[in-house]
């Protein structure tokens, strides 16, 4: 007869995450007022702000542009008036 | 990823553009944000920009507009699922069970160790756990918590605030970290060093990082067996070795981290290992502080720190046989560079080193050297390593002509659209040679550790201190 082990468990404690769903979507486009929030990636994010002002003219475009990882949030009043974000790049 | 989950529970609909091989990461953290179902869009790595964008831009605003699908409207709450117990059966059947493997797809493409590092581990049975900690005061079921006030670099963290283990932020209890240490091989008494590093949360490598150093100052080093000698960044000695595997074993297990999945070191490095080492205390030169003083801590207090190493590592930079002929007499390649041919040292060895240390890349190091070679630093004119920061400091500087052909600093001057520091003017206005500070706006990044044999090395890694991300743990803390 082979002795049996209790073996512990190494994983870390995952606290409940309560999961929410997505925000509804846009029925268009245009008159609204749209972030890019920029975070690096020069090569994609200026020709893709250019395509979007000029593919795209009746959108409010704004901009908000870093270089490094962490974008610049919106503020509390520009979030009231947001309706929507892309982001890019993360990396 | 935070952020985006911010904007979307607050009703304002977001795309991500992420490069594909960050999906899995993505997914994971989104989960962990309680987004689950983010909508994200693939960028190109090597595609020309214009080209990816005619491709992406479709998607991007689609991903905007397109009703969301019955699965992107669900709330609800998500738990890992954990037991006290993982595992009943025989030590053999226990040691096939810990050595469970999953394949990870592109960009691994190979089978990734599920609980551990890839090496097999001491099985962690009930009673070795029970072993391990008593060696430490801390009660099993006591949350990791932060046993200071300090800073990290995503903020102000208070005493008693519960450590996140990252990326997937869960916590952990003594009685876990208990359970990784014995996994990694450690002794009890090691174990209030591995609860230090449990403290720092285990950070990881990103993309590009090369991995983790961890430094162990003070007297516990000695009490418990590690080496600060010969070696002692490499095989070989139990505690050294056993220690610096938990930073591995925790962060795949209390932070959740998988290779190729949710943490991406492209090609990841030896230091990712946990290379792990002890400060040579008796080795300083008169007057040079240890890093526990460093720190504000007392000589008799023990710390551990956690370093990341974001860049390189650069090892010697002339022969040792070499390094002994310019401090005897004056002579070989080294005394030729220094202007000192025929005469004997002391010699600032340094400054034979110093045309490589930001040829590639800016920021401070941190520079590992044998007691010989601190004592010639000393007996140069260095009466503490302060001194030594300061001149390699003002070593540091150099056109800012130059400074923009580095790689980094695009990075660190935000796209040269911040501001520089010690002038205070933006970047762009600033004349070509302007003199900028490749080592940082001070030089409290630096940081000397002194180790290792009797042959005449040093070790140079790219990192240094952070001033906004204090990376030294007390261990009496969790003794």
């Amino acid at each position: 007869m082979v002795d049996k082990v209790k073996c512990l468990n190494p994983i870390g404690i995952g606290m409940p995450v309560k999961t929410y769903p997505l925000a509804p979507r846009l029925e268009k486009i245009d008159g609204k007022e749209i972030w890019l929030s920029i975070t690096g990636e020069p090569d994609i994010t200026i020709p893709l702000e250019k395509r979007l002002k000029n593919d795209y003219p009746k959108v409010n475009w704004k901009v908000k542009r870093k270089y490094d990882l962490d974008p610049i949030p919106l503020t509390d009043e520009e979030m009231k008036t947001a309706d929507g974000l892309i982001q890019a790049v993360c990396w | 990823m935070p952020y985006i989950a911010e904007l979307e529970k607050a009703g304002i609909p977001t795309v991500l553009i992420d490069l594909e091989d960050q999906q899995n990461m993505v997914r994971q953290e989104a989960l962990a944000q309680g987004v689950p179902n983010i909508r994200f869009i693939h960028a190109s790595r090597t595609l020309f920009g214009e080209a990816d964008v005619d491709r992406l831009i479709s998607p991007v605003l689609d991903g905007l507009t397109r009703p969301l699908t019955e699965k992107e409207k669900e709330s609800g709450m998500w738990q890992p699922p954990w037991g006290r117990v993982l595992f009943e059966g025989t030590l053999d059947e226990a040691e096939d069970f810990y050595q469970k493997t999953e394949w990870v797809p592109h960009p691994v493409n190979a089978p990734i160790a599920v609980y551990s590092d890839g090496l097999p581990v001491r099985i962690p049975t009930e009673e070795r756990v029970r072993e391990m900690l008593k060696g430490t005061s801390h009660k099993p079921d006591e949350l990791i918590t932060a046993q200071s006030d300090r800073l990290s670099g995503r903020g102000e963290i208070k005493k008693g605030d519960p450590i996140r283990f990252q990326p997937m932020n869960w916590t952990a209890t003594v009685e876990k970290v208990a359970i990784n240490a014995v996994m990694a091989g450690c002794k009890p008494e090691q174990l209030p060093v591995v609860l230090a590093i449990a403290e720092s949360g285990c950070p990881i490598e990103s993309t590009h990082s090369l991995g983790q150093w961890i430094c162990v100052s003070g007297p516990i080093a000695k009490e418990i067996g590690m080496s600060s000698g010969c070696g002692m960044m490499g095989p070989g000695n139990p505690a050294n070795m056993a220690i610096g595997r938990t930073h591995p074993i925790m962060s795949r297990n209390l932070g959740g981290a998988i290779i190729g999945v949710n943490r991406m070191p492209s090609i990841s490095s030896p230091f990712a290992h946990g290379s792990c080492c002890a400060e040579n205390a008796d080795g300083l030169p008169p007057g040079w502080k240890g890093l526990n003083e460093e720190s504000g801590y007392k000589k008799d207090e023990s710390v551990v720190m956690i370093q990341i190493v974001p860049k390189g590592i650069r090892g010697v930079q002339h022969s040792p046989g070499g390094y002994r002929a310019l401090q005897k007499s004056g002579h070989g390649g080294m005394a030729r560079r220094l202007n000192v041919k025929g005469k004997p040292g002391p010699h600032n060895w340094l400054e034979y080193a110093l045309p490589e240390f930001w040829a590639a890349t800016e920021g401070p190091l941190n520079i590992i050297m044998i007691p010989e070679m601190a004592h010639h630093l000393y007996e140069y004119g260095f009466k503490s390593k302060d001194a030594v920061y300061e001149w390699l400091w003002k070593k540091s500087f150099m056109t800012l002509e130059n400074y923009r052909k580095l790689s980094w600093v695009d990075f660190t001057t935000n796209g040269w659209l911040g501001i520089e520091p010690i002038s205070g003017k933006h970047w762009k206005e600033l004349p070509d040679d302007y003199m900028v500070p490749a080592a940082g706006p001070n030089s409290s990044g630096f940081c000397i550790i002194v180790g290792g044999g009797d042959e005449e090395v040093s070790q140079q890694m790219s990192g240094g201190r952070r001033p906004n991300d204090s990376n030294i743990y007390s261990i009496d803390a969790w003794r």
